[in-house]
């Protein structure tokens, strides 16, 4: 065990009591990430009489898909992630396109003021997203854009393109201007050298730039719960969040809708998850 | 053929022009422009429900904003709100962090465990909490019960004192991973070098966590808490799923009260007036922060 570790909980060097207390750590920090989706899981699986039983039952007793299939006849659930995915989808596009276009400028070209052009469109991420949400609201409700994927594909690549910015200028920096020169020496144009060399390096930039922007559009809230209220244009969490009624709080329905909403995000992220924490700490972002 | 030319092989200067402006131009759309709209129809009466018009009031909007009660108490739960859950994260993300630092053979249980709670929606987060405080068949309540204490069972979400308190748990349980996250990757850029020569000097843990992973760790704190904070000031999703503002708007923040004004009454010139409220408190911090910045070195 390094004396950074043991240092940081001030552990004991003996490693038999090191291995254990490394558990006790592990098992912290597994149960306060995992547990509030673990709960939702088994309330899911849960019959209704089941949820209205007192003392509250840890383990279902009988387990049942029937909350799922509620879950998707109650409230157009499909059409929900339907809309969630095509929004984050396409707003991830257009975000990783104009931001790739600025980081290119501000990571090679010899611009006398790049640091102060990236400090605006880091600058643009710290204003309050909900004091825009006014004059967004009426442009969109003028534009007869509300309930529309457009009303949120614009403000979301707005929204992304900061972490998108700062994550793809950071690989582009690290890309060897010389591999550039020597294919503008061999013929190429700068554009060409640009899309023949450049993009295909910073493909695991392009990558974990979107899988950041991603993740943030799929979470929005404030917006779509604005913009688009229409039941058939809502997204995942507003859809979900609006299954309860002014009195009614169908349980065992919104825990299975849950399950069903976290399960492509948490599969996700547990794919690229080294990728996505190295974005984030390049990027900084959403809390 | 010249336009051509110049097409195939801009000169820096108008490549750069090219390249940058379609970011400056969705910025001017979606951060620019509604910021100058946000202050001009602040000094308005617009409101889009009814046939009230588009008419110059002065500063009407600002007045009614300062003996408005509701505006001064949505204001006060966001500053609570930023008060508590922003260093409340930081501690307990600096704990997470320090366990998750931890050699482990297997690095991604704990790493997907941080990660989980920060791809979550924060609106989901809300969901599932509401569901832990639910007074009857909520889990919080049960393991009270099992503890032994007596009594009836709290009325969480129904108590103005126990809403606000179960909503900065949920805020800090959602955002303490993020944290968490910032200062594990700053954790693992300290050399190990550092704490070896502490050891040969004689130092204890504590003096070791004091004189080089707090310091070392800071410009990871410093960044943690900018971000953490500015989402705080807009702090709406939580308690929106929670408990709607409710009890009697006692966990109402300034975002939900700029909502409701401007979406529920669809009242614009008002809504603007306080989303100028909310964008000054929001640069008066941002400000600040910076200054502090600058004087640390």
């Amino acid at each position: 065990m390094s004396p950074a570790a043991r240092v940081a909980t001030g552990l004991p060097a003996n490693p038999l009591a090191g291995r254990g207390l490394r558990l006790a750590a592990a098992a912290i920090v597994v149960v306060n990430g995992f547990f509030p989706a673990v709960w939702i899981l088994l309330t899911s699986l849960k019959t209704e009489t089941e949820l209205v039983r007192k003392p509250i039952t840890y383990w279902p007793r009988n387990l049942t898909l029937d909350n799922y299939l509620r879950a998707f006849t109650d409230q157009p659930l499909l059409r929900f992630l339907g809309n969630s995915l095509a929004v984050a989808l396409a707003s991830t596009a257009l975000s990783l396109v104009v931001a790739a276009l600025a980081a290119y400028a501000i990571a090679r070209l010899n611009l006398r003021r790049r640091q102060l052009i990236l400090t605006a469109i880091v600058a643009s991420s710290m204003f309050p997203l909900v004091t825009l949400l006014v004059p967004i609201f009426e442009t969109m409700r003028a534009l007869n854009l509300l309930n529309t994927y457009t009303a949120l594909v614009l403000p979301y690549t707005v929204l992304n393109l900061p972490v998108c910015t700062l994550v793809l200028a950071s690989f582009f920096e690290g890309i060897p201007r010389d591999l550039e020169n020597a294919a503008m020496i061999d013929g190429c144009t700068r554009v060409g050298a640009l899309w023949r060399v450049v993009v295909p390096l910073a493909a695991p930039g392009v990558f974990t730039a979107g899988i950041l922007a991603f993740v943030n559009a799929w979470d929005e809230f404030l917006l779509a719960l604005s913009l688009n209220a229409n039941a058939s244009m809502r997204t995942l969490p507003v859809g979900i969040t609006l299954y309860q009624g002014e009195f009614t709080f169908p349980w065992p329905t919104i825990s299975a809708a849950l399950v069903v909403a976290i399960v492509p995000i948490a599969v996700l992220i547990a794919l690229f998850q080294e990728r996505v924490v190295g974005g984030l700490t390049q990027g900084g972002m959403k809390g | 053929m010249a336009i051509l030319d110049r097409v195939r092989d801009p000169g820096e200067r108008t490549l750069a022009v090219v390249l940058l402006a379609p970011a400056f131009a969705l910025l001017a759309l979606i951060v620019v422009y509604p910021i100058g709209r946000i202050i001009y129809q602040s000094f308005f009466d617009a409101r889009l429900s009814g046939g009230h018009g588009h008419r110059f009031v002065g500063l009407d909007n600002y007045r009614i904003a300062f003996h408005d009660t509701e505006f001064w108490t949505a204001t006060w739960h966001t500053v609570a709100i930023t008060l508590i859950t922003v260093p409340a994260a930081l501690v307990v993300g600096l704990g997470l962090a320090l366990l998750a630092n931890l050699p482990f053979r297997r690095r991604w249980p704990v790493r997907l465990a941080l990660l989980l709670p920060w791809a979550m929606p924060l609106a989901f987060a809300g969901l599932i909490f509401a569901w832990f405080f639910h007074t009857e068949y909520g889990i919080v309540n049960d393991v009270v019960r099992r503890l032994g204490a007596g009594g009836e069972p709290t009325m969480w979400l129904l108590r103005p004192g126990w809403a606000f308190a179960a909503v900065c748990v949920t805020i800090v349980w959602k955002t303490s991973s993020f944290m968490a996250l910032i200062l594990l990757a700053g954790l693992t850029m300290i050399p190990r070098s550092l704490y070896e020569a502490a050891e040969v000097d004689g130092a204890s843990h504590f003096q070791q966590f004091r004189e080089i992973t707090l310091p070392m760790l800071m410009p990871s704190i410093v960044v943690a808490l900018i971000f953490r904070t500015i989402t705080a000031l807009q702090t709406f999703d939580i308690p929106y799923t929670m408990t709607r503002g409710g009890p009697a708007d006692a966990t109402e923040t300034l975002a939900m009260l700029i909502h409701k004004t401007t979406i529920d009454y669809l009242d614009v010139g008002y809504g603007s007036t306080l989303a100028v409220a909310m964008f000054v408190l929001s640069l008066a911090v941002t400000t600040v922060y910076l200054r502090r910045l600058a004087r640390t070195p």
